[in-house]
């Protein structure tokens, strides 16, 4: 019942989550770091209490839209989080966040987060490494644009990795189709059409941010670029066969060219070395966060630098 | 506590939802009434009672409609005080 209701507030506040934040609702999820399903409270002691095997390399799990911590979650309870701190020794931290705000609003508030954790965790922390999937990916690159603006932030340095799992780096169709209805719908002089259009509008500014990939506020159709003092890895999904159709529609949710930033599309943009951009066919969109070939990508990433690889 | 608070959040959604919906569907109750009123009132013969009687028609429309948004401030307010008596009845109870 706890999981459920969690997602359903979940869900609540990636649809109208905007709204329930400005009116002072409760139902507004704030964000927070999330361990065991029980929020983390920030103070060094507490902290300590509640991470007594913390280690020095961390890991922050962001999720998507309408999502809670438990999207990483497989089938026999470990997720890619759980799995890092077995096979690589890292200390699992889970971001649980209003989905339904705008991302730069929640990436100015994980970049706050990200500072108050590096201040107060009870062991020296060597790297961090960011993970998130789909809306949570933009999440990241704007927490880590809001940091490099800021240059207050201690955290910034300590990443070595970001790792975007299914994230519409380049925008997301689906919401760009919904705005382009909408739209029609309200130029049609009648008052059904016209309802209909408003209840369309409630979607809420997260989701409209999705549709070109809003992270800041300077240039809504072109995101930030990656900070190139940090390791990119992307990971996109394939359900169709036809090589064709998977271009376009990849994880049914994002295509293949937004999840990977479009470094598979066009050669001179070509940023990233290739082995830092995975394609997993086969994989829909809500697959990847538990898919254990995209968690032996993560864990082949995350596992270089001790490995020397 | 965290319970009591998404409580709150709950009732105060749904006030809001039955606030903005009712506003939405008064508009398009009259907007679709005024398209044959529209025609009415190019009649001449009976472009003057069709005026008086799109009048009353909006005007009774804009009443029942108030009239629902009035009962959804005033059951929102009475569950507001009730989840307040729960709450204080909740702190009140020791806990064995």
């Amino acid at each position: 019942m706890g999981k459920k209701l969690e997602l359903a507030i979940a869900v609540l506040n990636g649809a109208v989550g905007d709204h329930l934040a400005r009116t002072g609702n409760g139902l507004a999820t704030e964000m927070t770091l999330v361990r065991g399903g029980e929020g983390l409270a920030l103070e060094r002691d507490a902290l300590a209490a509640a991470l007594p095997s913390a280690t020095s390399r961390v890991v922050v799990l962001v999720h998507g839209l309408m999502c809670t911590e438990d999207v990483w979650t497989h089938e026999g309870g470990a997720d890619f989080g759980t799995l890092l701190a077995r096979d690589l020794g890292f200390s699992p931290l889970y971001v649980r966040y209003n989905s339904g705000l705008p991302i730069m609003e929640n990436g100015a508030a994980l970049a706050k987060l990200l500072s108050r954790l590096v201040s107060v965790y009870p062991a020296p922390i060597e790297e961090i490494v960011l993970i998130g999937f789909s809306m949570g990916g933009l999440v990241i690159r704007s927490a880590c644009h809001a940091a490099r603006q800021e240059r207050s932030h201690d955290w910034l340095p300590l990443v070595g990795r970001a790792i975007y799992v299914g994230t519409p780096h380049r925008g997301a169709p689906l919401e760009r189709v919904g705005r382009f209805v909408a739209k029609i719908l309200r130029a049609v002089d009648d008052p059904y059409t016209r309802l209909v259009a408003q209840l369309a509008d409630l979607r809420s500014c997260g989701v409209k941010d999705l549709g070109d990939a809003r992270v800041t506020l300077d240039d809504p159709r072109h995101p930030v670029p990656l900070l190139p003092e940090i390791d990119h890895f992307l990971v996109a999904g394939s359900l169709a066969t036809d090589v064709r159709l998977a271009w376009v529609f990849g994880d049914a949710m994002v295509p293949i060219p937004s999840a990977t930033d479009g470094t598979c599309v066009d050669a001179a943009t070509f940023a990233l070395p290739p082995d830092h951009v995975k394609i997993i066919k086969g994989a829909s969109h809500m697959d990847l966060p538990r898919d254990p070939a995209v968690y032996a990508h993560v864990r082949a990433w995350c596992g270089k630098t001790e490995e020397g690889a | 506590m965290k319970a009591m608070k998404r409580l709150r959040g709950l009732r105060a959604l749904v006030e809001d939802i039955v606030e903005h919906g009712s506003k939405s569907v008064e508009e398009v109750h009259k907007a679709t009434a005024a398209r044959t009123f529209d025609v009415l009132e190019a009649i001449p013969p009976i472009a003057t009672p069709a005026k008086v009687v799109h009048v009353v028609h909006d005007a009774s429309v804009t009443s029942v409609y108030t009239m629902i948004r009035v009962v959804n401030k005033v059951v929102g307010k009475t569950l507001e005080v009730a989840i307040d008596v729960a709450e204080a009845v909740k702190d009140e109870t020791p806990k064995s």
